[in-house]
Formats: C-alpha cells, structure tokens, sequence
C-alpha cells in the first residue's frame, strides 16, 4: 500500500512531460507521412526555359518556340562557339500551357518556366491584341513579373534562332545583359512585364516593347542604308539611333538585333519607332540614364561634336488644359561631357561653350518635338504616360475615365524647354593650338 | 509499459536498499534553503520552478538519500584510543596495509629525557613530498624533541603541535576518518601512543601536470595559463587574479568512493545568495559513487540533460572564471579536471571567446560577427542549400543554377544523399583525426577531408559545389569557441538536413521555431537561457550580443540580480576629466568599489 504511493506521484510527473514528448514526436513524425517530399525536384531534373516565342502558328492558334538552357559541362571550358549554350524547341499549340505539355513529349526534362528571361511575340500577333497571352503570363506563379517583352519585326522564332552569343557561355546572362542596354545606349526603352500589363489596362498610358529582329546583311558587301530614317531626320548620313532592329550595317556577334520600341494602343500595336525616337521616348519619361550622342559641330560644317549626354534631373511635367484641349508642358535637365571635337575649336571656354549648349539644346528640341508629333499625328498613342499629370485636374475617378484621356491625346500640344550644359571637357581642358601655328595655316 | 519504453527519463535517483519513514536533518535543510528566496528579495525562481523544487523534495524524501551517507558516518565514526597498538590494528585493518602495496607505515619512537613513546607515521608513497616527512616530521621527532613529560596529556598534545612539530599545515583530530580523509587527499597520519587524537599533516605532492598553457582556448591576447588537475592550484590560480578579500572557495565532497573534494567559489557581497544555496544544495544532493571529472559533474547537476546547448559553461582558463565571479557567478572546481564550471550562463556566453575583452572593441565586435555567421552557417548551410537546390529554384541566379546542374549531371545520387555521405564522412574524418598520434592530428584530418572531397568529384560522386558547402560548414562549427556548443550544432544540422529535404524552406522554419521555442525556455540554474534577449531584461546589453569598450561596462548582467548591480561608475576614464583631482600621485585603491 505504502509503496505504491509513490509511484502514483512520480508517474504523475512522468505523464505529463510524457505527453507531450509523445505528442511531438507524433508531429514530427506524420508530417513527413503526410507530405514527404512533395514538391521536390532536383536541380538536374528540370529543363530551365530561358527564352520564350509566340507566332500566329500555321495549323493552331499559335506556335510556341522555347529555348532552354544546356549546362555546361564543367568548368573545362566547353567548346566555345560552334555548341549554342541552348536548345531550341518549337511546338504548334492553342494556347502557352498546352504548348509546354506538347514540349514535354519530347523533351526529356521537366520545362520550368521560374527563370525565364523574355518574352517576343511576332508582330503580326501583337498587331492582333496580346490580351490572351499576357492573363497567362501574369497569373502563372513561374513567371518573373520583371522580364523585358520584345516584339520581332517577322517571327519571333527566327529571331530567338539568330540569338548566337558569342561573348558570354551562357545564354541567360545574355539576355540578362543585352535587355539592360536601355542604361548606357538609350536605344530601347525600359520595358518590363508587370509594367507593360498595367500600360495596357491604364487609362493614363500605353504601353511600348522592345523592337528585335535577326541582322540583315551576312557580309560586308551587302550593307546599305536604304531602310534608315535619316532622311527623315533631315541628315545627310544615319546616325547610330537611325534605324529598325535588323537594319544595322554590322557583322558578328549574336546575330539578334534590339533597336528601337514598338508602339502599343492598349495591348495592339499600332507601329514602330527607330532608335533617334527611342531615346527622345526615354528623356521624356525620365528612363533616360546616359549614352553618347552625335551633334552636328554648329561652327564647322559636316564635323561632329559627340558628347556623353546625361540626365541630370528627372524631367519636369505639367498638363494645363487650354480651350479644352491639353497642353502639356515638358522641361528636359541633361548635362554633357564633351567626348570628342573633331573641328579641334575649343568649345570648352567663353562664349563656344554657351553656342554649344544652344546648338544642342535646339537640336534636341526639335528631336523631341518631331517625337511627340508622331506620336499624336502617327499613332495617337501616349506612349510617354502624360496623362498621369492630366489626372490632377480631375476631382473624382469616375470622371477621369469619363474624359477619356486616350482620345482626347491627339488634340494636345507641347510646350518643351530644353536645359542642357556642358560639364566636363575630358581630358582636354583647352583645345587649341599656339599662335605660330595658327598663323602658318592661315598662310596656307 | 510501452510508455516508459518510448520515454526518455532524466536519471533516477537511486533507490537505496533501506526505505526508512523519519526525515533527515539535511532534508529540513533543503527546504530552508528553497524558501530563503524570500529572504534576498530579488527572487529571480519563478514559482514553476519552486513547484518542481517541492515535488522533488518530496521525492526526496521519500527516498532518503542522505540516510546512507548518515548511516557511513555513524559506523565508522570511532574514537582514536591512548593505545598505539590498537590504533595500528585499526589503521592497518581500513588502509587494507597488506594488500596496499604503497601504503607506508612507519613506526619509530621519540625520544624523551629519559623514555621513548613510540608512534607511526601512515602516509601513501606516491601523494607525499617524503623530503618535508623526513625534515619536518620525522626529524624533530626523532632527534629534536625535548618532551617534558612532567605536564599533562593534554598539554603534550598541545606542545607538540605548537612547539615540536614545525610543519605549515597541521591538524588535531579525533576520529580514524577524519585522518583517513586526510591520508588519502596526500596528507601524512601521526599516532603517538598514550595520546587519544592523531594529527594529520598535509604534505602533499600529488603527481601531476605543471601550470601549462590551456590546451583548448588559445588566445593571442591574454593570459597563457591554464587551470591543472590539482584543485589546490587552481583555487590558488584564482585567487591569485581576485585578490578580493570577499572571495570565498567553500569546500564540497561529491561521490561516495571517489570522495573527490571540489570548490565552490564565488564572491560574497556580489554573488546572490539564493543561487549559491542553490549549487550547494544541487551538490551535495548528488548519490554516486565516482565523479571523475566535471564533464560528469555537469550531467549530473544541470536543468535540461536533453538540451542541445550546455547550461554551464566549462573553461580552462583561470582569467576567464575571474572575470565570471567578479560578475556575480558561481564557479565549481574540482579535483581531477582541468575544466572549471561556471554557473548561470546565457545563450551569449556559449559564443564569447575569452580573448573578446582583451581587444578593443571594434576587433572583438568584428570577431564576434564572425562567429555569430559561422553559427549560422554550420547550422544551416546544408540544409539551405538542400532547400534551394530542390524546392525554391527561382531562388538562385541563373548562373549559379547552370552551374549547379552541370555539376550535377553526373552524379548517380539525389542531392539528399550526397549531402548525406559528404557531411557523415566530414563527421568520421573529423572523428578520426582526433585519434591521430601527434600535432598533425587535426590538420590532416580537415586536408584529408579535403582531398577525399576532391577524389570523391573526380569519382562523380558527389558534385564539387557540395564539398565547398561541407568544407564551410566544417571551418564554421570549429570557429564556435564552445566545446560542447560546437556538438550541439553538429548535431542538430543533421536535423536541419533531414527537415529541408522533406519540405523546403517550411521544414528548415519549423525546425528553427521548434528549436527555438525549446531554448527559449530552458533555464540555467533558474536564469532563462537566452537573457538578454528573451526575456527582455534592461542593462544587460552591453555585453549581450556585441561588446561595448571596456569602460562602458557599468552594470552586471540584470539576470544574474547579483547584491551589487554596478561595475563602474558613469565615467571610469576618471584621467580625462579636467579636473585638480585625478593627478598622479597617491593610490586609486580608495575609488574603486570592491
């Protein structure tokens, strides 16, 4: 009887800790049961796709082409340049999922869309209305909401067929690197998914891609510059900006081309515009970084002055509706730094370097103007996003999108004030040359 | 019952074979000390832990430890008599002389004026200095005692002790055990005939190690000495660093065949009481035969056996314990191990080294950084990058993740099993190279691990990335200064590893909260383990996490409610003030607060 006793009390502490070890290890031992595993995939199981392509297909809605990424073996430096760090697969499909299970018929890994780095779609389907496909793209978890949309001037499967990089092994460091040229050439615009989709629905804006296409000349002898718009831009020879993806007098290199945007009127394209226009694009929206401009020399013919333009301060907007109709006023702050002066006048000092700053500051001037008149004359579509400043004036949502901002856009006017200085002359401080010299060819 | 099969048990007390009903004295004892709490005022034990203290006494007893150790005591406690001879039986009957092959005993006889008495010196060849016997024992005994035997017995006893014997360290007693004790702790046993209490002289030599460099904590910074086996150095190494005169080194006998004497140090007027009562009544209420060292020790007296983390700090450095005391800590010393306890430590203890509060302070905060990442890293590399590598691949760059597959591709295994047999065959390297004879011990075996890692990927068995995760997380569990921290973590990445290969992400979340809740309510002695932090104490933060310079240290950790809170005063670089009072000249003993 006495001996008992004791029992019942320590059993009384043994059960209660006892309960809930037992309880723990009931957890931790069904939840593996219940679970185990589910999700996992090795790293070598899954075919990673890098690139994406959607064409108006010949016998379905569309034709799918996708690019995934090869690994490559080791760090022995695989062979460079004849292997392609990618394989290419193209499938006829109704829609992107159906495509991928197609895919999966004959491809041996598990296609996993988690790092894809583009998206081009033929032009032909983006005159058509993107709306179908980008609902998948955006609500698909695998999707990356900040990857660049391009749109191929022919087919985005001969484009992504021409993508042959030569400088990097792997292929979604290129396009990782190429898309990002927006920072120091200003020859695309900054582009990305999440901010297309809301471009395409916003009652502010519209929504512009990436313009791509495979390099026309396979050699030397066959470069012209017919397809250029340098007439239009009243200039003797193009400038580097002057030209549509695929035109551009150059050899080697991945053979794919992005120069240029194309221009979307809610989710169709209604055209496009060359590289001059892309960069007039990306000063007005404020995307503008830096990249290395031409000016004609104002006081030597047919010399150049090339200058490092920057942006210095984000552009200034304001909308003011006048007889209502808007007029929407733009202050552009850019600052150079002069790169080269072939005429050798010394436009760093005195009263050049104020003829300088005018010269530019007309020239781009009427580079932005002729830019914002096609947009309403050619294509009445506010790409720029000016109607985020118009939505001030209104007192209430409902009568912003009664007014309608994307019809009445045709009717604005602009008013530009270019601010631009020359900062930094290099490493030259003064260009000039001493008196004998000077003299001497005076003579001559 | 299937039960107590499936259930871990805290060790049971030992049930003697005597179950009796009075309660001891010692048991009333033990509750006075529960309830001196009360008495101090700042009683940091919440009342859980006081429940748990009762229910535990009433185990107790019902038990009756200490009836054994009374029980011992009362057989053996027998008076010294007058007759030579029978204390000779006696001493020869306990020391088992004939089968003790280094038990000395030597009869000899002191002279007197005109008659001898003899007697016999009992001592252990082997513990004793034999030189200071010869000299200071059996010399004036022998040939320089002048023994006027016109006084009484007493008055013998008392001129030989004050007067005869010129020895340091000499003690009367009056019971064969007391001198057994002391025979066998290196002391030496007289016996003089006519006399009814012996003296013990203590001329200990114990065989052992000099003052060394501590093998385990190295610092560049710092003091090179290390605590030894001899509990009488290391108390000594102590107190020669604390000359505080309120250090006190209370004596404790743990083990009832070992009888190994042990040390309790702490300074009085600092330390709180309750926590001192607290260890002593933790050590004096352990029943077990041997204790050989203080690895054991701690197993035997700390609240969570089961806990990953140790719950009382182990070091080998004398300025590291002192340090520990002046804050309010209690250290236990004992004879036999060179490793010292302190008591309570929190969660940031386990990752100091003893060498952060000799640098300055931006040095040891960069250190400390370093550690807290290696922690981190040992524990949770393998699992994160098992995590990612199968679940979460949108996680990586692409580069790494083409990497990543290309290495991949050859390897027949699962990325489960790789990590598996890399991090097993790191363990039994590591393991292994302990055993190697020599100071090349531990360096091959990291090289080995190495080189078996590099032959492994060429054999594409394992991918190379992973030996680079393994190689990591090794060098990252070495860079914990703690001992048995450094295991815990061993052990539980292996958990980690097998709760990311099951879900990811959610496995390694579950695993970090799981692991957390545990730790977050563990105590060390009545401190919560991971004071600073949670709780949320106040003042203690100058040490928690990174250290403030050294003379930003004014309070003593708030968790350990030692008797005096302040270290230093608000500005301690008194030279910096401009002021006539801090000249040179004069000593500055008066200013500081003991």
């Amino acid at each position: 009887m006495k001996t008992t006793k004791p029992a019942v009390i320590t059993r009384v502490i043994k059960m209660d800790r006892g309960k809930r070890l037992i309880a723990i290890i009931m957890l931790v031992a069904i939840c593996p049961l219940l679970a185990s595993c589910y999700d996992a995939r090795e790293v070598d199981d899954l075919g990673f796709v890098i690139a994406m392509g959607l064409d108006r297909g010949k016998t379905n809605t569309l034709r799918m082409t996708l690019q995934i990424a090869k690994p490559m073996a080791g760090a022995d430096g695989g062979s460079v340049g004849d292997d392609l760090p990618y394989e290419q697969f193209s499938v006829e499909a109704p829609a992107v999922f159906s495509g991928l299970n197609m895919i999966n018929t004959f491809a041996s890994k598990q296609i996993s869309l988690t790092h894809l780095k583009v998206v081009v779609f033929s032009s032909e389907l983006a005159r058509e209305g993107l709306k179908p496909y980008l609902n998948a793209m955006l609500r698909g978890k695998e999707f990356r909401p900040n990857m660049p949309i391009v749109v191929a001037r022919h087919t985005a499967e001969e484009y992504l067929q021409s993508v042959v990089p030569k400088l990097v092994t792997n292929a979604a460091k290129y396009y990782e690197l190429v898309f990002q040229s927006y920072k120091y050439t200003g020859l695309i615009p900054k582009v990305e998914f999440h901010d297309f989709y809301l471009a395409s629905k916003s009652p502010c804006r519209n929504p512009v891609a990436i313009l791509g296409d495979a390099g026309k000349f396979l050699s030397a002898e066959e470069f012209d510059i017919k397809n250029s718009t340098y007439m239009d831009h009243h200039r003797s020879m193009p400038f580097e900006g002057d030209f549509f993806a695929g035109d551009i007098p150059a050899l080697g290199g991945a053979r794919a081309e992005n120069v240029g945007l194309a221009v979307f009127e809610g989710d169709k394209m209604v055209g496009e515009l060359d590289g001059t226009n892309t960069t007039m694009y990306l000063l007005c929206t404020g995307d503008y970084i830096h990249s290395y401009w031409t000016f004609p020399d104002p006081l030597a013919e047919g010399r150049y002055v090339l200058m490092n333009v920057k942006q210095s301060r984000k552009p200034k907007h304001r909308v003011e509706f006048v007889d209502g109709k808007p007029r929407i006023d733009i202050m552009l702050n850019l600052e150079g730094d002069l790169v080269a002066v072939q005429s050798d006048i010394d436009y760093e000092t005195g009263d050049n370097s104020l003829v300088l700053e005018s010269a530019a500051e007309d020239y781009i001037k009427d580079h932005v103007q002729k830019f914002l008149d096609k947009t309403i004359n050619e294509f009445q579509s506010d790409i720029c996003g000016f109607g985020a400043y118009a939505r001030a004036h209104f007192m209430t949502w409902a009568e912003w999108e009664a007014y309608n901002w994307h019809t009445k856009y045709k009717d604005a006017t602009f008013n530009l004030t270019v601010n631009f200085k020359v900062r930094r002359p290099g490493l030259i401080l003064r260009s000039g040359t001493s008196e004998a010299m000077e003299s001497r060819r005076d003579d001559q | 019952m299937i039960k107590s099969l499936l259930l871990f048990h805290e060790p049971q007390v030992k049930k003697p074979f005597i179950l009796t009903e009075d309660s001891g004295n010692v048991n009333s004892g033990n509750t006075n000390t529960g309830e001196d709490s009360a008495k101090t005022g700042e009683n940091k034990e919440p009342s859980r832990r006081k429940k748990n203290e009762n229910l535990l006494l009433k185990k107790v007893e019902k038990i009756k430890l200490t009836d054994r150790r009374e029980r011992n005591q009362k057989d053996q406690k027998s008076d010294i008599s007058r007759q030579l001879s029978e204390n000779l039986k006696t001493i020869e009957e306990r020391f088992s002389a004939s089968l003790n092959g280094d038990l000395i005993i030597r009869q000899f006889d002191i002279t007197v004026k005109d008659s001898t008495i003899a007697a016999f010196l009992v001592f252990f060849d082997g513990l004793v200095n034999t030189k200071v016997i010869d000299d200071d024992i059996l010399q004036p005994l022998m040939l320089l005692s002048n023994l006027d035997i016109k006084g009484d017995r007493d008055d013998i006893l008392k001129y030989i002790r004050s007067h005869i014997l010129p020895h340091n360290q000499l003690k009367e007693v009056r019971t064969h055990q007391e001198l057994i004790d002391e025979v066998y702790f290196g002391g030496c046993g007289l016996y003089i005939d006519g006399l009814d209490a012996a003296f013990a002289a203590d001329v200990k030599d114990l065989p052992g190690r000099s003052v060394e460099r501590p093998n385990n904590e190295l610092v560049i910074r710092g003091p090179q000495e290390g605590f030894t086996e001899n509990l009488r150095a290391n108390t000594g190494l102590i107190r020669k660093r604390l000359m505080d005169q309120n250090l006190i080194a209370e004596n404790i006998i743990i083990g009832n065949r070992s009888k190994t004497p042990c040390s309790i140090m702490y300074i009085k007027d600092i330390a709180n009481e309750t926590l001192v009562n607290e260890v002593k009544r933790r050590l004096k209420n352990i029943d077990v035969d041997y204790i050989m060292d203080t690895g054991e020790l701690e197993q035997f007296i700390e609240d969570n056996p089961a806990l990953p983390a140790p719950q009382m700090l182990a070091t080998e450095r004398p300025d590291r314990v002192c340090t520990m005391l002046a804050e309010g800590r209690v250290a236990i010393i004992m004879h036999g191990s060179p490793f010292a306890l302190v008591v309570p430590i929190t969660s940031n203890d386990i990752m100091y080294s003893a060498e952060d509060q000799f640098l300055r302070f931006p040095y040891s905060n960069l250190l400390r950084f370093i550690r807290i990442l290696a922690i981190l890293m040992s524990l949770l590399l393998p699992g994160i990058y098992l995590a990612i590598t199968n679940y979460h691949h949108e996680m990586i760059p692409t580069d790494l993740l083409l990497a990543i597959m290309s290495a991949r591709e050859k390897v027949p295994f699962p990325s489960v099993v790789e990590v598996f047999l890399m991090e097993i065959s790191f363990e039994l390297i590591r393991e292994a190279g302990i055993r190697i004879p020599g100071p090349i011990g531990p360096t091959l075996g990291i090289i080995g691990a190495l080189i078996l890692g590099q032959a492994a990927v060429e054999a594409n068995i394992v991918s190379p990335i992973l030996i680079i995760v393994v190689a990591v997380t090794g060098l990252g569990s070495f860079a914990i200064p703690n001992f048995s921290a450094g295991f815990a973590f061993r052990i539980l990445r292996f958990a980690f590893i097998m709760l990311a290969a099951l879900s990811g992400f959610l496995g390694i979340t579950v695993g970090l909260i799981l692991i957390g809740l545990w730790m977050v309510s563990a105590k060390s002695f009545g401190v919560p383990y991971f004071a600073p932090i949670a709780p949320r104490t106040s003042g203690g933060f100058t040490d928690a996490i990174f250290k403030s310079p050294a003379w930003k240290q004014e309070k003593r950790p708030d968790y350990i409610n030692a008797k005096q809170q302040k270290m230093q005063p608000r500005i301690s670089r008194k030279w910096a003030l401009a002021n006539e009072n801090n000249q040179a000249g004069g000593d500055n003993t008066g200013d500081q607060n003991g």
